[in-house]
């Protein structure tokens, strides 16, 4: 059973590969390598090229990755070696927080915050301030740019690459920023010596796990970067990412033609970049992992051999015992110790205020999300009957007409029936398979599949709609819209994520619960399913409600499987209305009630997440949690 | 070295209770006692390791050549008291040479012939010169875990502090090893105060002037290693180490 729902794991990423390659299968020969190059869209034509969107995938995620990373480790650096102990968990808590907001909400936030401040304030600055040159000349693109993507992706890959960089931190034995304070290294003198050092692997594998995400983050950068396919000529240029040009033209095009092919071609193109960096990022993880457990928390790198030992021959080394002069050198040095000191410590506070401004432009962006979508979905949520009923036909107040503000019934109730579809499929599935990976899996097969799982939940969603997409097309064509079909793209999305918590969660069961239950007599089974899972109960838990919250906030997949219903849910082969969906269609509609309608929707969903997030705190709370290390 | 009226927490618990003692100078104090009693949490005192554990906390004072150490700067109190950890723990990312050199690196010597000479010498000092001259680039995890700590004793060494405090440093390592460090210490006491944690009381006997035994917290009785261990004052004492408990 559990090692049938294992190699599950291996037919659907068979599946995905498969099924993509078949699709794109035109493309791929009409084209040739020559895609990747062609930097034209021309449906009428039937020209198609990649190149810029790959182009504005890559510049906006390097650029993003470079913001991120110094402010994500300030952060990390702040949370586990500077803030007083009574902070770490709140703050650290706070900055989770921010990993946990969907990205259609992200997406929302900039376009009503950060695209205006651009448009009026920053590009302008950005252009007296360095004269019009190259990249900065005057804007033409009313904030909706490559500049903008580049810094919503920003705020929302720091959250990730923070929280690996804050684990792989606490993972470095304190022995070692002991030993460092111990010769008289300041705080931060002994993280950098003793512990950025040493954690460097995993912070670097959270950096590319950010990179994954940057790269592969659709429906928010949708939202600002302006969606022309050109190549860039600044950085206010307007642009389209792959991502953001598959979910922007797929539903758009009719399966089989040229067009539809050449973006299933795109597809493939993001999922092999995004499986690279992925498994790059995993592979170090998994590295550091089984390093940390061994207690040194890095393999040793050999260094360099020198020119250390020819130096070294020149001088004679003074006989020990000898008792002779000290040198020279040991005199000015202990002169020199005091107003060294003074310097010192003054990089030391530097570097604390640094982190602290880190951490306040981290935590930010989640505030003002908070604001802004409290200020602009505040008053639909209000009102009882925006629950429960259908939405408006569209229509804007004027001196003789009110408009009906109706409200995201519909809405609600298909994203909890594909919502409970996904977990029906991926909940089972995932815990089975992660039962055989952790209690079974000791063999190559085990490891194989816990690692792909781990690889697969950094692909994009828009990957797995596509994929589910394409399968309903080949398998029932008739359903590929419908809540079916949202419903499998969700437990796609859930499977690994299910999948890997419950590794992690049976694995954090110590082996003298499962040993004295087998001393007992039980049989290898009956330990695993009455045991092992009554203990790891709240991690599991945890777990599931972790993989739900990711498929409540997409929107990606949603939307090229699920279609769209302004109607209630009639049946599983139908289009059905869901939350992110609605979000996405109406919240720059021309309908002034309909716009209302889609700030509410923002906001509800919001508050499910940080319920969900709070939820699972608690669950973990209650669980016999570790102790956090510091 | 003197420590009065000196006081530890972790957070509400109280680890450490009154502790008035005097290190001799140049000689090697043995510090002994039963698991938990706060032989180590007295000795992240004496450097102020103490107060980087979060929630810990501290009072009474320790004076050095007469100034008060909780009175300066923690980073010039622990530059001029090293501290010697019962697992080995030389830096993973250093190759043996940057272990020894990373405390003068942080003192400011930048020149590589003094780098060199800093850490020849401190090699020499900790006995280690003779094995890994030929090798001063491999990794410093790549040694053997008598050798490694024997290189995190050269790394103490390095800045030639006034005080060494050692953490039960052989109770991770072979008799051999051991023994390497045991005479070291003999060696080591013409030059530095060295206080020592240590659960083997043969140990004690052998490399110790002093011998100050630690119970539940409190500092039981302080004297001559012959003393405590022929002709103890209190009852408690000899218990101990005639093995009768602990
Ligand atoms: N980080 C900590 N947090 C909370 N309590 C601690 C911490 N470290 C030590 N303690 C407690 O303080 C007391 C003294 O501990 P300490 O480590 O000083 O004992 P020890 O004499 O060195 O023991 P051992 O011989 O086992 O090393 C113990 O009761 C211990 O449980
Ligand atoms: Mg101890």
């Amino acid at each position: 059973m559990a090692g049938l729902a294992a190699l599950g794991i291996l037919v659907l990423l068979a599946l995905l590969t498969g099924f993509l390659v078949e699709s794109a299968w035109p493309s791929l020969t009409h084209f040739g390598i020559g895609f990747l190059f062609g930097t034209v869209w021309d449906e009428p034509h039937n020209v198609f090229g990649a190149g810029p969107a790959i182009v504005d995938t890559i510049l906006t995620s390097l650029f993003a990755l470079l913001l991120a990373v110094p402010i994500a480790l300030g952060v990390a650096i702040f949370l586990t070696q500077i803030a007083p102990a009574w902070l770490r968990r709140p703050l650290t808590y706070v900055v989770d927080l921010s990993a946990a907001i969907p990205s259609v909400v992200y997406g929302f936030w900039a376009f009503f915050v950060i695209v205006p401040l651009m448009n009026s304030t920053i590009e302008p600055g950005l252009t007296s301030l360095t004269g019009g040159r190259w990249p900065f000349p005057p804007s033409g693109s009313l904030g909706y740019d490559l500049l903008t993507a580049t810094l919503v992706l920003t705020v929302m890959i720091l959250p990730t690459i923070a929280a690996i960089s804050r684990e792989s931190m606490l993972a470095v034995p304190r022995i070692y920023r002991e030993s460092a304070l111990s010769l008289g290294a300041t705080r931060w003198e002994a993280t950098r010596m003793a512990v950025l050092g040493p954690a460097r692997t995993g912070i670097v594998a959270g950096i590319m796990l950010g990179l994954g995400r940057a790269l592969g983050e659709t429906i928010a950068v949708t939202m600002v970067i302006g969606n022309v396919y050109i190549l860039p000529g600044t950085i206010f240029s307007p642009g389209a990412t792959l991502a953001s040009w598959i979910v922007n033209n797929f539903s758009e095009l009719t399966p089989a033609s040229l067009a539809y092919q050449a973006l299933l071609e795109m597809a493939l193109i993001l999922l092999a970049i995004t499986v690279l960096v992925n498994v790059v990022a995993r592979g170090l993880l998994w590295r550091f992992g089984s390093a940390t457990e061994g207690g040194s928390p890095d393999r040793p790198r050999r260094h360099r051999r020198s020119r250390r030992s020819l130096v070294l021959a020149a001088t004679s080394p003074a006989e020990p015992g000898t008792g002779g002069e000290p040198p020279a050198w040991r005199a000015r040095v202990a002169a020199g110790v005091r107003s060294r000191l003074v310097r010192r410590r003054g990089v030391q506070w530097t570097v604390v205020g640094l982190t602290v401004l880190c951490l306040v432009i981290a935590i930010a962006p989640l505030a003002s999300v908070i604001l802004t979508l409290a200020r602009l979905g505040g008053p639909a949520v209000v009102q009882p009957s925006f629950y429960t009923s259908l939405p408006p036909l569209g229509c804007n107040p004027n001196p003789f007409t009110t408009c009906s503000l109706g409200g995201i019934g519909p809405a609600i109730q298909g994203t909890f029936i594909m919502l409970g579809l996904g977990a029906l499929i991926a909940v089972p599935m995932g815990l089975l398979a992660g039962i055989y990976v952790a209690e079974y899996g000791r063999n190559s097969f085990g490891k194989l599949v816990g690692f792909l799982a781990d690889v697969m939940t950094g692909i994009p969603t828009i990957i797995l709609g596509v994929f589910v997409f394409v399968l309903f097309i080949y398998f029932d064509h008739n359903a590929a819209l419908s809540a079916l079909s949202g419903g499998v793209a969700l437990s796609v999305i859930m499977i690994p994520i299910v999948t890997r918590a419950t590794i992690e969660a049976l694995r954090s069961v110590p082996t003298g619960v499962r040993e004295s239950a087998t001393a007992l007599g039980f049989p290898r089974h009956r330990v695993t399913v009455r045991v092992v899972l009554g203990s790891a109960r709240s991690a599991l838990v945890t777990g599931i409600l972790l993989a739900a919250s990711r498929a409540l906030g997409d929107t990606a997949a949603l939307l090229l499987t699920a279609g769209g219903s302004s109607f209630w849910f009639s049946s599983l082969n139908t289009q059905t209305a869901a939350l992110t969906p609605f979000i996405f269609a109406n919240f720059a509609s021309s309908y002034q009630n309909l716009r209302t309608d889609a700030y509410g929707a923002a906001l509800v969903l919001l508050a499910m997440m940080l319920g969900i997030s709070l939820v699972a705190r608690l669950a973990v709370r209650s669980g016999a949690a570790a102790p956090e290390g510091e | 070295m003197e420590a009065t009226g000196v006081n530890a927490w972790y957070g509400r618990r109280q680890a450490l209770y009154d502790i008035s003692l005097a290190i001799p100078e140049g000689s090697v104090t043995a510090i002994i006692g039963p698991s938990g009693c706060g032989k180590s949490t007295f000795l992240r005192c004496l450097n102020r390791l103490h107060e980087e554990t979060p929630g810990a906390r501290v009072s009474g004072s320790i004076l050095l050549d007469g100034e008060d150490l909780g009175k300066k700067d923690a980073v010039s109190v622990r530059f001029r008291v090293g501290m010697v950890f019962q697992r080995p723990s030389p830096f993973p990312n250093m190759s043996v040479f940057e272990n020894v050199a990373a405390g003068l690196r942080l003192l400011g010597v930048r020149h590589r012939a003094e780098l060199d000479q800093g850490v020849v010498e401190a090699l020499e000092l900790a006995g280690l010169w003779d094995e890994v001259k030929d090798d001063l680039d491999a990794p410093g995890t790549g040694l053997s875990g008598g050798q490694q700590q024997r290189l995190c004793i050269a790394r103490a060494l390095a800045v030639q502090p006034e005080v060494l405090l050692m953490d039960e440093p052989c109770s991770a390592l072979d008799p051999i090893a051991t023994n390497k460090i045991e005479a070291l210490l003999q060696h080591l006491k013409t030059r530095y105060t060295v206080v020592i944690v240590t659960h083997n009381l043969a140990q004690a006997v052998r490399v110790s002037d002093t011998t100050a035994f630690f119970y539940l917290g409190k500092l039981v009785e302080m004297d001559r290693t012959e003393k405590i261990f022929h002709a103890p004052r209190e009852k408690l004492t000899e218990n101990y180490v005639t093995g009768r408990f602990g």
